[in-house]
């Protein structure tokens, strides 16, 4: 089978506007966690979350991007997808080319205007210019056509999940022959939709997150976008390339709307057909990159799902605690994040942990390593039980 | 390329259970709405907490999902799942000012909410993904399934697409033009093409198309051959990939019977159809299809549904002819179809 | 208000706001449980049911493990609410 490799990458999120950005607040164990700014919300002072202190228009302005009716969500995304197309040196002949897909995800689209949506949808309104930017869509539409794309361009969901199915469906349609290329990733702004629905559902943590920690109070949502450039090894003679996309899977728990089964078998199968497609023994994973939201349910089910396959789990931690949980591209940042673990042989310490879940006494990774790594899992569930599996391999 | 073994649908057509396309039922209040079935395969605990679009997709999946062993997964194109408990969530969070509110909106707002509810009912842990991306959705949803049967020969998969009218998503289309602002019939509603004479906007529609696939040939009801989309504002662009899709996917010495098109009464889009139109011989039939189930973004859905019934009767319903041909068979069928005049699909289908 | 009058409509409320379409008032027992057996309710409907004792009641639960000591059957539920309704 065509080995897939990983040639650019672009991220931003609440530790930082770059992959350099990112990877240094990683290596000193940042947390970018605090009050939200950018939009009113009786939560503001309440919830931490993850949020990008950068305005809108100042996004605007750095991007130049003035269309009428772009959201943060698809500015977000641009600079992430710019990012990665100038780090993998990709021309844009190649860019536009028929050969070269899109593959995007979010599950807040334009919604992070919630209000001017909410104002929108009433039947005597005028309508304003964001209509068409509340489809999920609306953010590879946009990209589409600021690059004159020309290749297969789709929008995934799996939910919490997402970006992680983006990256499986951009390198399944390399394997397919149906593209040469394909950048591939997630997007998700922060919006007063999803900080009511979390809240709803009672799985927000009103102090900063603690993944895996005995005393674990729900997780915190962030912001973010990541992109990352995927092509044949055979394609790439002389370029740089970060690592191989060796496994994926995408399995359901089909168990309940919004909680995972008790003993993980959706994050169980998840994780082993992965193994299986990258025809690897559960004992050669050097590092997970856990889902990890912090809430009560995951943490658990995570960590006797992982038990249940590794015996004793590898490494692991969940970078959630540095940006908060970013949704639609949770998947996509911690997929780049893993591929860093990789490039850079060294694991980052997973920060706000104190006490082993009773019963289950796993521990994260909690101090910088430098370390030889070859293979690294990163994984990521979702409401209605979708779970993925991503591994990625030393080049 | 994969195989179609079973369809089912729910449309605003007598579509469901005992079909009968050649009578045609018409809009009301611009809308054409999906005649509901009673949902007797839904368990009236879980029936309760699904919201219409959710509601169509399961009660469509049903009947495929009770003849079959499990499939190895499930694959589905929608663009507007979700969206109507998503709205109804916003309205919870301005009209209780952010307090204290009900998540099961919120849970249901998901666009993974119809896949991800197949997979729960019938406790299915295979592969199961959404695809999103508007008038592409389903056509992303049928490329899936052709790479994992690539990938997996052997496996089954239900395929499927469903979107539909919640109140919002009719505002947003009609403040954003996309439904005619005059009262129209289905029956007349390719006389408002004209550019000039003609209207812009379609009639609002909905339905939930779902089928069960994979490679075998044996006692198949259809081939999918090939599916390709593209972005593009140009007819002439949007020609030229017609004419390389024929050329490469249509089997050699053989043509095409039927070109069935998404023709809207949009008086913006006719171009496009012109233009495809212009690709194919005289002798092919020509019939068009979305003045039964209106325009929405997996309307193919409903067309690959119809040349699925098309190719098991062969007999297309008078009501949908556009340029009759006589044929003693009809045997491959081009879909072409457009969203707003950007995203572009070709499909081509063939019988026995 | 009466505790039976009370119990009457407070099933009324639990029929509407969770949706119950095939179910009615004389369907619950008083001393059915809610979860689990019985309705078949999960824990999502315990916090709809929490947000139904808030809109109606009045009465605020902020942890949802309280609620499910609350939200056991009717007649827990019910006591509840005379003990602690605020309108």
């Amino acid at each position: 089978m065509d080995r897939i490799v990983v040639t650019g990458m672009g991220v931003i999120s609440a530790i930082g506007n770059t992959v350099a950005e990112n990877r240094a607040s990683l290596v000193k164990g940042t947390c970018g966690l605090g009050s939200l700014e950018m939009f009113p919300s009786k939560f503001s002072t309440l919830l931490p979350v993850g949020e990008i202190k950068i305005t809108t228009e100042a996004l605007k302005e750095k991007l130049e991007a003035h269309e009428r009716g772009i959201t943060r969500t698809t500015l977000l995304a641009l600079h992430a997808f710019k990012e990665s197309l100038a780090d993998s040196q990709l021309t844009s002949e190649q860019v536009s080319s028929s050969d070269t897909a899109l593959i995007g995800a979010s599950t807040v689209g334009g919604m992070c205007l919630t209000d001017e949506m909410h104002r929108d949808a009433q039947k005597d309104t005028p309508g304003s210019e964001y209509i068409p930017s509340y489809d999920y869509a609306s953010i590879s539409m946009y990209l589409q056509q600021r690059y004159s794309m020309n290749g297969p361009v789709n929008t995934i969901n799996t939910a919490c999940s997402s970006s992680a199915n983006a990256i499986m469906f951009g390198a399944r349609l390399i394997r397919n022959g149906r593209a040469k290329r394909a950048i591939v990733g997630g997007v998700d702004s922060l919006a007063k939709f999803t900080i009511n629905g979390f809240n709803a559902l009672h799985i927000l943590s009103p102090d900063n997150c603690t993944p895996f920690d005995e005393d674990r109070k729900g997780l915190n949502l962030g912001e973010g976008a990541a992109f990352i450039v995927l092509e044949k090894e055979e394609d790439v003679a002389g370029k740089k390339i970060y690592a191989s996309l060796s496994g994926y899977s995408n399995a359901n728990d089909s168990f309940h709307a919004s909680s995972l089964s008790d003993n993980g078998d959706g994050p169980y199968k998840a994780m082993s057909d992965a193994l299986a497609l990258a025809k690897l023994d559960p004992s050669q994973i050097d590092f997970i990159n856990a889902h990890g939201t912090a809430t009560e349910n995951n943490d658990k089910v995570e960590s006797i799902a992982m038990l249940r396959l590794f015996g004793k789990a590898p490494a692991f931690a969940s970078t959630k605690a540095n940006i908060g949980h970013t949704l639609g591209a949770a998947g996509a940042i911690e997929a780049l994040y893993c591929i860093l673990n990789l490039a850079e042989q060294e694991l980052y310490p997973g920060i706000h942990f104190k006490k082993p879940i009773t019963g289950l006494g796993l521990e994260p990774v909690q101090a910088y390593k430098k370390i030889a790594l070859e293979h690294i899992m990163s994984n990521s569930f979702g409401f209605g039980g979708n779970c993925s599996s991503l591994i990625f391999s030393k080049a | 390329m994969f195989y179609i073994h079973q369809t089912s649908c729910i449309s605003p057509q007598h579509t469901f259970g005992d079909a009968d396309i050649n009578k045609l039922a018409e809009p009301a209040e611009k809308r054409l709405q999906a005649i509901e079935p009673s949902y007797d395969a839904i368990p009236p605990g879980v029936l309760r907490r699904m919201g219409k679009v959710v509601r169509m997709g399961v009660g469509a999946a049903m009947p495929l999902l009770q003849n079959h062993p499990k499939p190895d997964g499930i694959i589905i194109g929608t663009a507007t799942g979700g969206k109507d408990d998503c709205v109804k969530f916003l309205n919870q969070i301005i009209e209780y000012d952010e307090g204290m509110l009900t998540p099961i909106n919120f849970v249901q707002s998901t666009p993974n909410a119809v896949a991800s509810q197949i997979g729960l009912l019938t406790k299915n842990h295979g592969y199961n993904v959404s695809h999103l991306h508007l008038g592409l959705a389903f056509e992303f949803a049928m490329t899936d399934a052709d790479m994992m049967l690539n990938e997996n020969p052997l496996n089954n998969y239900l395929l499927g697409a469903v979107d539909d009218i919640c109140t919002h998503h009719y505002y947003f289309e009609d403040k954003t033009g996309w439904y005619k602002k005059e009262d129209v019939s289905n029956k007349t509603l390719y006389e408002t093409n004209p550019a000039a004479t003609g209207s812009p906007g379609s009639i609002a529609g909905e339905a939930a198309a779902m089928f069960w696939v994979n490679g075998m040939e044996a006692g198949a009801v259809a081939k999918l051959q090939a599916v390709d989309t593209l972005h593009q504002a140009d007819e002439s662009i949007v020609k030229e990939k017609l004419q390389d899709f024929i050329e490469k996917y249509l089997p050699a010495g053989e043509k095409i019977d039927l070109l069935l098109t998404g023709e809207n009464g949009d008086n913006r889009l006719l171009k496009y159809y012109s233009s495809c139109e212009s690709v194919i011989k005289e002798d092919v039939t020509i019939a068009r299809f979305k003045h039964m189930c209106g325009e929405y973004p997996t309307a193919t859905a409903m067309g690959l549904w119809l040349c699925c019934d098309i190719l098991q009767h062969q007999h297309i319903p008078d009501h949908m002819i556009k340029n009759a041909v006589v044929k003693s068979r009809y045997k491959n069928i081009l879909m072409y179809n457009n969203y707003k005049g950007v995203q572009h699909s070709f499909i081509l289908v063939s019988g026995q | 208000m009466e505790t039976t009058e009370l119990k009457e409509q407070l099933k009324k409320q639990i029929i509407e706001f969770l949706n119950l379409q095939s179910v009615s008032p004389a369907d619950i027992k008083d001393d059915e449980p809610l979860f689990g057996e019985g309705l078949g309710l999960d824990s999502i409907d315990s916090i709809e049911l929490i947000v139904l004792l808030n809109r109606v009641y009045g009465i605020v639960i902020e942890d949802p493990k309280e609620g499910r000591r609350i939200l056991v059957d009717i007649n827990t539920m019910a006591d509840y609410i005379e003990k602690h309704r605020t309108k």
